[in-house]
């Protein structure tokens, strides 16, 4: 964010000066304060070329807590998302019911506790973005392919408290992940699988053991997994495409190989990687809360991408994290850019069928 | 700044620039109370702007001079930050402008090999950029990342190309700068050389924002290189690297920049086990030109007893630079750096002095692999890094040590800063370093420049 606005007050320098001037009294926390904690996409890009090897981003949210903890107001975008959460277990204040809309083909498949195998799991805004449900329809159908044992919670799903968590809402948080795990672990399932990078990270790092035993799987690792084993076969595709790294699925959970892995598997398809990729890879702007607090400067952080993704002359560029799907195809329509925004699961179902058919 | 003051100045700077490039609230001024430089342990919070502005263009910094001119406010003109002097430190108080938004590059002349660039463009932005136009401007000082262009002018800033291409004192082909009364100057044509005027773009070569505020620079740029090259060579210590050193400054042969050093763990780059001396050496030309001077420097080192690192771990060595400048320092937490120069001749026994009097007597020591290092070619500098000293009196421990550093270097005709500049840390040193008639000759310099000493009061010299 620091490289769009320019203003110090806002770059991982500032906010550390900021956040040790009020821990010694210098300075008081208020609501300034708490938007420089908030301008801040957690995406970890400057750690990976940080000589001096600071962890803003696990700073930054531990500031944000400790702001609303001294008692400085919610930013009023963001004590929406929380009261909505706590109201509808979602950010997005949906109903519950609305949480299985996008799976009306996929009804049957609700997990029974005890018996289905692995547990696919949505999240709140593959489920509830209608520009987004193509994804976790195309996650579903590729399990149905490979011959997965698989079901799904549909409304029963909880929030995993990512949002919760990326806004400081400690409490709330802690709240939403006890009942979320209770949920999962009443599943019996040993087996998660989520499309969503949000969710991944969250649930594999911010549980604090509450979901030990459990394997967590990224889409993108469960999907090369069933490529390896010979139960997805791949048709080809002659496309130039590229890939944009999630914040949370790379740098915060060091998923890199993976999608890439399963585009390099697919025949005639050219990867080009962006200039930035993989630890350098360029953030797409909507993380964090800075989406909902600074849209503009999201927008901006996110134009840029697409414009390194252009540069590739690549037709499609490829994805895995709603969030990014959602900033990078609306920067995309704003730059006017004719590159293909894809979510990989999306791509994947449309050119895969099962082991000894054809799709 | 009094309360009725700041409000009327603070309003005026909104109509001018708009609020949001005007910035008052603690949260957002806090950082700019200080640089690198190492202050007065119980005094970190002592200074603070009143206000900190955010102009875009040579009109707005006019503006902004013309508000701070009619009251008499101090100035302090600021670039990425890195200053290790104390040079943007707001001592009394006052608008700290901040040109970190004034990063455009106006123009890119590829017939007459310069760029014109506002100064608020990093030395790293401003390579990528050139690049694209197949050409360098070859500043590669440690703090290149953050450090901007017309932070680097105004330090005299160093360059590890220093010895090919210069620094960037060498670069500065004309300066657009806004003097202390608001007016603007265009220091002369963009042209290199020229015999007619005053060479007044010098005068603002590391003024540390005393005399004007610098809004504009044309700066001499080269075409990219056909070939590069490096070679890094491991010695059982300093002393044994430094041999090498001395044997390639007198032979005439032509590199970009070059280090001696003693490394601390050198293994990572394939270091023979005992060997922690290191030499580095650049090279940047035509093909044949570079393959012949790396081959004239492989000989010196196989004469001196240097074993070469691979290629591979060279350009690996090479390629982390920039990454050692701040890191370092945050991780020590507590420490400070000598860019002293001193004659070849006595840099033995300046280091004796350094680490066996004056480092035993304060207590300051080495950073692990920085006890000595020494920049290879016509820019000299003898530099280590070294912890602070601890304990009750620690900070008077320190300047002391500093002071007697300075008359060192200085009493041996050297200078107490090559490329660090004065800020408030040395400016009672350079007193050792200039006659009084200089001295004064400076002063005069300033008080015509800047009568009311509005531009970045207290640092370098006194008015």
């Amino acid at each position: 964010m620091y490289a769009e606005i320019l203003e110090e007050s806002i770059s991982p320098k500032g906010r550390n000066e900021l956040i040790r001037a009020i821990s010694k009294g210098i300075v008081e926390p208020d609501e300034r304060a708490l938007r420089i904690a908030f301008s801040c996409l957690l995406c970890r890009r400057d750690e990976f070329s940080c000589s001096a090897q600071l962890k803003n981003a696990d700073v930054t949210e531990s500031f944000r807590r400790y702001l609303l903890e001294r008692g400085v107001p919610m930013l009023p975008e963001h004590d929406l998302l929380a009261k909505n959460l706590a109201n509808y277990g979602n950010p997005w204040g949906e109903s519950k019911s609305a949480r299985k809309r996008w799976a009306k083909d996929f009804l049957t498949k609700r997990f029974v506790n005890g018996k289905t195998g692995t547990l696919f799991y949505v999240g709140c805004t593959f489920s509830l973005d209608r520009t987004l449900q193509e994804s976790p329809r195309a996650l579903a159908s590729i399990m149905q392919k490979a011959n997965e044992d698989f079901g799904l919670l549909l409304d029963d799903e909880l929030c995993c408290g990512s949002t919760a968590k990326r806004i400081g809402a400690a409490a709330l948080f802690d709240k939403v992940r006890k009942l979320n795990s209770e949920k999962i672990r009443a599943t019996g399932t040993k087996r998660i699988v989520t499309a969503c990078s949000g969710c991944f990270k969250t649930l594999k790092q911010d549980y604090g053991g509450l979901l030990n035993g459990i394997e967590i799987l990224h889409s993108t690792e469960y999907i090369a997994l069933m490529i390896e084993q010979g139960r997805l076969k791949l048709d080809e595709l002659p496309k130039k495409v590229t890939y944009h790294d999630p914040c949370h699925l790379g740098r915060h959970a060091g998923v890199y190989d993976a999608p890439r892995w399963i585009l390099s598997s697919i025949p005639r398809l050219k990867l080009i990687e962006m200039r930035n990729s993989r630890e350098k890879s360029r953030c797409c702007g909507g993380g964090a809360g800075v989406k909902t607090a600074y849209p503009s400067i999201s927008q901006k952080v996110a134009v840029k991408r697409i414009e390194e993704a252009d540069k590739t002359g690549a037709d499609m560029l490829v994805t895995t994290c709603p969030f990014c799907m959602q900033t990078l195809k609306s920067a995309a329509q704003e730059s006017g850019s004719k590159i293909e925004v894809i979510e990989l699961s999306v791509l994947i179902d449309r050119i895969s069928h099962p082991k000894g058919g054809r799709k | 700044m009094e309360s009725g003051v700041l409000e009327a100045v603070k309003k005026s700077l909104i109509s001018c620039l708009g609020e949001t490039k005007v910035l008052w609230k603690k949260p957002d001024i806090v950082l700019y109370r200080k640089d690198t430089y190492r202050i007065k342990f119980d005094e970190d919070y002592k200074y603070l702007p009143d206000l900190v502005v955010l102009p875009e263009t040579t009109a707005e910094v006019q503006e902004i001079v013309k508000v701070a001119a009619e009251r008499r406010i101090p100035l302090i003109p600021k670039g990425g930050g890195s200053s290790r002097t104390g040079m943007l430190v707001p001592i009394h108080g006052g608008i700290l402008v901040d040109t970190i938004k004034m990063n455009r590059v106006i123009e890119v002349s590829v017939p007459n090999l310069y760029v014109t660039v506002q100064p608020g463009v990093t030395l790293k932005e401003l390579e990528e950029h050139l690049s694209e136009h197949n050409l360098a401007l070859n500043q590669e000082q440690g703090s290149l990342r953050m450090a901007t262009v017309g932070g680097s002018i105004s330090t005299s800033g160093f360059s590890r190309k220093h010895q090919k291409y210069g620094t960037i004192a060498d670069r500065v082909m004309s300066l657009e700068v806004v003097l202390a009364d608001g007016r603007i100057l265009r220091t002369g044509p963009k042209v290199l050389y020229t015999s007619t005027g005053y060479r007044l773009h010098q005068l603002f070569v590391g003024a540390e924002g005393t005399l004007g505020i610098i809004t504009e620079a044309t700066l001499r740029v080269e075409p990219l290189p056909e070939a590069k090259d490096a070679i890094v060579a491991f010695y059982k210590g300093f002393w044994e690297a430094n041999e090498a050193a001395q044997r390639i400054m007198s032979s005439g042969v032509t590199f970009t920049g070059g280090e001696a050093y003693e490394g601390h763990d050198m293994s990572s780059y394939g270091a023979p086990p005992g060997l922690n001396g290191l030499f580095y050496v650049g090279f940047e030309g035509i093909k044949g030109e570079v393959e012949a001077e790396v081959e004239f420097v492989k000989k010196i080192v196989a004469d001196t007893g240097g074993v070469l690192a691979t290629h591979e771990n060279a350009s690996r060595f090479m390629g982390m630079y920039s990454e050692q400048w701040c890191g370092a320092r945050t991780r020590t937490k507590s420490e400070d750096v000598l860019t002293t120069y001193v004659p070849m001749e006595r840099m033995v026994e300046f280091y004796d002095i350094l680490w066996n009097k004056i480092g035993k007597k304060y207590g300051i020591s080495p950073l692990p692999g920085e006890k000595y290092g020494l920049d290879v070619g016509r820019y000299r500098i003898v530099a280590g890094r070294f912890f602070l000293p601890k304990g009750e009196g620690a900070y008077e421990k320190y300047q002391s040590a500093l002071r007697e550093i300075a008359e060192l270097a200085t009493g041996m005709g050297g200078s107490v800063s090559s490329c660090h500049g004065v800020g408030i840390q040395h400016k009672e040193s350079i007193k050792l370093e200039y006659s009084e008639i200089a001295l004064e000759t400076m002063r005069a310099i300033k008080r015509t420049l800047d009568p009311d000493n509005i531009m970045n009061p207290g640092k370098k010299i006194d008015a």
